[in-house]
């Protein structure tokens, strides 16, 4: 997958991670959005039993978007660690949010009830592999 | 929720007794519905059982997955009353043109989220499935020097600055973008056709500006420590040390340096 064009353009900064480097950790306080330019960068989740590798995400995809489109607050739902060197596109916050907050609130709406889904699903399955050990 | 004038109400209140079947999963549909009281639970198929992934309640909104991957997708999951529920039922058309004129980059987020939402979904299913059998090879140890590189919330980070080369004429100036900054040094981006046809070398030191907070200004000169290309035209990202800053303006920075 390449980066869309219409992404590129919310870059400001790039940033570099070296093999393993914790690019955002679960729990800290943060709502800016990566991109990934090159290379891999894994989600992790922690549970009581260690951490559990919900994703892998690869060039294209969005790393942070979970804290910035939740309604509550910029709590971040998960680690992302460097599977690999990595490259990451800072994506302006400051446009993203206003954008963001310019929507109409049943969109909105609809996007954070996704994204509370999403933070659910994930909780449980952590819990449920932490269950099975 | 506005009602649009002389049309139909997109909007429907549906009662659903307990057990009542909301949504069939793999069923055509983009009907988004938010629940009014009550509860329903969400379940995925397998085999031939279901499998419940999640319970919603009043304020939540079931059936938004479908809607958002598009008109022709099947639902991922059924949707049913596990006690008796009000859902108010949206018409998709009420929430598409407001989707479409969407900047694609919160789109293209939103599907991201999606399609992680479908596979933590399948993950439960799975190891609903599995429960009972040895553990499981995706889990790691914890380790304690597990650290984020970054010690400060970042997003206050973003500061327009001004800036000159420090033995350049004065009505030389250029604009920058200070994205990172601590007691030693700043990080900074430049867009490149805003230099001109000036050159910025390893070495060169800078006097730099900035406005913040009540218009606010600091001053400081620091000394270009590595340059780099961004892969992005058009950006290039100055990393620096700190040769002068006066006592007050450190002080004005003091939210940004502190650790």
């Amino acid at each position: 997958m390449t980066v869309n064009s219409q992404v590129l353009d919310y870059i400001v900064s790039e940033e570099n991670f070296s093999d393993k480097a914790v690019i955002i950790k679960e729990g800290n306080m943060g709502d800016w959005v990566y991109v990934i330019l090159e290379g891999r960068v894994k989600i992790k989740k922690k549970t009581s039993g260690g951490l559990l590798t919900i994703d892998t995400l690869s060039e294209g995809d969005f790393v942070g978007e979970m804290a910035m489109l939740k309604w509550s607050n910029s709590t971040r739902t998960a680690s992302a660690v460097a599977d690999g060197p990595v490259v990451l596109g800072v994506l302006d916050s400051v446009r993203l949010g206003q954008e963001w907050e310019a929507q109409p609130t049943i969109i909105k709406k609809v996007i954070s009830s996704l994204i509370q889904n999403l933070e659910e699903a994930t909780k449980k399955a952590a819990d449920m592999v932490v269950a099975l050990r | 929720m506005t009602k649009t004038k002389g049309e139909i109400s997109p909007v429907v209140k549906l009662n659903y007794s307990k057990g009542d079947l909301i949504i069939k999963e793999g069923d055509y549909g983009t009907s988004i519905y938010e629940v009014i009281s009550g509860k329903v639970g969400i379940f995925v198929e397998s085999g031939e059982t279901e499998v419940r992934v999640a319970i919603l309640g009043p304020g939540m909104v079931v059936g938004e997955m479908a809607f958002i991957a598009g008109k022709t997708s099947t639902r991922s999951a059924s949707a049913r009353a596990i006690e008796d529920c009000c859902l108010e039922a949206w018409h998709p058309a009420m929430l598409l043109n407001a989707y479409k004129k969407m900047p694609d980059v919160l789109r293209l987020i939103a599907g991201q989220a999606l399609k992680l939402v479908v596979r933590m979904n399948k993950m439960v299913v799975e190891l609903r499935l599995k429960e009972g059998q040895s553990r499981d090879s995706q889990t790691q140890e914890l380790s304690d020097q597990w650290e984020e590189k970054r010690e400060f919330y970042r997003k206050k980070v973003s500061l327009e600055c001004i800036f000159r080369p420090v033995n350049s004429s004065k009505d030389l100036e250029f604009q920058g973008r200070i994205r990172n900054i601590s007691n030693g040094g700043l990080q900074m981006t430049v867009k490149t056709s805003g230099l001109f046809n000036y050159t910025l070398t390893h070495g060169d030191e800078l006097f730099i500006s900035t406005y913040f907070l009540l218009n606010q200004k600091a001053n400081m000169t620091a000394k270009i420590t590595w340059l780099k290309k961004g892969k992005t035209d058009g950006f290039i990202s100055l990393g620096m040390i700190f040769i002068h800053m006066d006592p007050d303006d450190r002080k004005k920075l003091g939210f940004f340096l502190m650790k």
